[in-house]
């Protein structure tokens, strides 16, 4: 029920957007009797009710939907499972009894400090934008400088425009859907400049937000200082140079009153790390087994707080996991500890969940470091499995099938992803997702 | 004389650099693409490219001040920034459900509507 608050709970959630949502979902599904989702937002949704474009739920759905009327049907399933959902209240701590129960404290601002009693948690928190201090960008310090996602929540919910004419950082998705958005809503984008040699984002995104538009993407180039005093009046970018730093004699001046951010996302962890939850220094989310269990026992994660996603279907999915097992650990089943470790070889980032068990199948979610096409996933030497190309911006999925770690005694297993010289360049198998930003 | 377009194909991340070389409308060849999606692609952007398209507008007694809508179909490429002009103009009022229509018929285009995508 929208806005009702109990104090006894089999799972409380911690974030409302399509992670909490479908881990609430989950656990009702695996039988756990009350559940609840807290935000702090004044609506249960997350990060979605401002991805106004579609390309959502393309995997989940069969349709492609945008983002507010995937988190909709998301926000009605959760009522219709009988979940309480309550809005515009902060989990401010979670502290843990001698006999286990959890108590998780929600600030409310009708209600006060309200302590609500559980047996599992699931941590669904999401992630933020990193921000000009994240790569401290030298020059003055005027107004006009922000995160492309905040611009994003103006002009789509606020419907104030950030400023005029624009210029972009970072080509991640979140920055080429806004240079969209802005032109149509009458601003001029300058160009996008990627420090990379290759586009953080989606294919499609680089060819209907930018090239439709006749936006310039420039590559390999900076943004080395910010001019202005009360407004940014201009921004100074430079072509990256072969010792990896900013060529400053090739630097040139770019007028604009606006410079956005999309420069990364960091998972949102502080309530984690205050609980002393071990985190994976790459993914900046906790480390997880099989389960999506946290090195606290009884306390779960999903969705961009564990990892950054890029396409919301996987969240969904991996939300669902995580809140059927904290469904399952609220009615004390307990599942066999791990008994495997997978360390992340030549060209992956990282992978999640960090541990595996043998006898069960699992779902892995990885990163490359480098794009490489075609190429071969090697699962120890229990699996192998042919891709014709991947890239850090698509963020790969695969199963790992019951009987592929029969027999298996090692205490660790190392996944590589290892280029294929001449191979097969068939695309129907390729990792590709397509799907939205 | 027949003469070249070029497109990047978007049917998935490889992203194919494609080639068609044409006669006036008439297609001769396509090429760059490793499977049937970008060919067909590739016609579909040189005869008829058309974009879906989502924005907002303004809705008054409402929890935000713009309402999230999108196009039923896509319309063609080169008139998106006109339709948004178009879309731009409409207020409504709150409350407004999920799918309501909000606009018919843009940009003369039959069953071409502008739907809400969420209540509100
Ligand atoms: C700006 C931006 C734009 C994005 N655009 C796209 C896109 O176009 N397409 C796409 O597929 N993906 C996009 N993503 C990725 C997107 O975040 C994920 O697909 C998905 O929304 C992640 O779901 P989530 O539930 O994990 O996180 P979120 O949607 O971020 O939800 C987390 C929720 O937790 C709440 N919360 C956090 N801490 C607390 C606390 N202590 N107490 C109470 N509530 C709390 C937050 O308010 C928030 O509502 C975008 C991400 C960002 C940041
Ligand atoms: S042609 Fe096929 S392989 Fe190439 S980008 Fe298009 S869909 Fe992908």
């Amino acid at each position: 029920m929208l806005g009702r608050l109990q104090n006894r709970y089999d799972v409380v959630v911690v974030g409302g957007g399509p992670a909490g949502l479908a881990a609430a979902i989950g656990a009702r599904d695996a039988g756990a009797g009350r559940c609840l989702v807290v935000d702090r937002e004044p609506e249960a949704g997350g990060i979605l009710l401002q991805c106004i474009h579609s390309g959502f739920g393309l995997h989940h759905f069969k349709e492609e939907l945008t983002g507010p009327e995937y988190a909709q049907r998301f926000f009605e399933q959760a009522l219709e499972h009988d979940i309480d959902v309550v809005p515009e209240s902060y989990v401010s701590g979670i502290g843990i009894d001698s006999d286990g129960t959890r108590r998780v404290r929600v600030l409310n601002e009708t209600r006060g400090l309200h302590t609500v009693d559980c047996r599992s948690v699931v941590l669904a928190m999401g992630c933020r934008e990193r921000t000009r201090g994240a790569i401290r960008i030298p020059g003055t310090r005027p107004a006009g400088v922000l995160t492309a996602g905040l611009a994003q929540k103006f002009v789509n919910l606020m419907g104030y425009l950030p400023g005029r004419r624009v210029a972009i950082l970072g080509s991640g998705d979140i920055g080429l859907i806004m240079a969209r958005r802005l032109v149509l809503e009458g601003c001029e984008v300058v160009g996008v400049f990627e420090l990379m040699p290759y586009s953080n984002g989606l294919t499609r995104n680089v060819v209907q937000c930018l090239d439709d538009f006749g936006i310039p993407l420039h590559l390999s180039t900076t943004v080395t200082a910010i001019e202005g005093r009360d407004r940014v009046s201009a921004i100074h970018v430079a072509p990256m140079g072969p010792d990896g730093r900013p060529d400053l004699q090739r630097q040139r001046r770019v007028e604009c009153d606006t410079l956005l951010l999309s420069i990364g996302l960091i998972p949102e962890n502080e309530l984690s790390a205050s609980l002393g939850i071990d985190l994976d220094l790459v993914t900046r989310g906790p480390r997880v087994s099989s389960t999506l269990e946290t090195s606290l026992p009884g306390v779960f994660a999903c969705g961009n707080v564990l990892h950054v996603h890029d396409l919301v279907d996987f969240v969904t999915g991996e939300a669902l996991r995580a809140g059927r097992h904290a469904g399952e650990h609220a009615q004390g089943i307990r599942m066999a500890r791990d008994n495997i470790t997978l360390v992340a070889g030549d060209n992956v980032r990282y992978c999640v969940p960090h541990t595996l068990s043998t006898g069960r199948e699992h779902t892995i979610f990885m990163r490359c470091k480098e794009p490489m096409k075609p190429c071969e996933i090697v699962v120890g030497d229990r699996m192998r499995k042919r891709l014709s190309f991947v890239v850090p911006a698509e963020m790969i999925m695969f199963t790992i099938k019951p009987d592929a770690l029969e027999g298996y005694h090692e205490d660790t297993l190392r996944i590589d992803i290892r280029p294929l010289e001449g191979a097969g360049r068939r695309a129907t198998d390729a990792a590709g997702q397509g799907g939205a930003a | 004389m027949s003469e070249n377009a070029a497109f990047t194909c978007i049917g998935c991340p490889i992203g194919c650099p494609l080639q068609l070389t044409h006669e006036g409308r008439e297609i001769l060849e396509i090429e760059g693409h490793q499977c049937n999606r970008g060919a067909k692609y590739a016609r579909q952007e040189f005869t008829d490219p058309r974009r879906g398209m989502s924005t907002t507008v303004r809705i008054e007694g409402a929890r935000w001040a713009r309402l999230p809508v999108k196009v039923t179909k896509p319309i063609p490429k080169n008139r998106v920034i006109e339709a948004a002009r178009i879309i731009h103009g409409v207020v409504v009022q709150a409350p407004v459900k999920v799918g309501d229509v909000v606009l018919r018929n843009l940009l003369g285009e039959e069953g071409v509507d502008v739907i809400a995508t969420r209540s509100m």
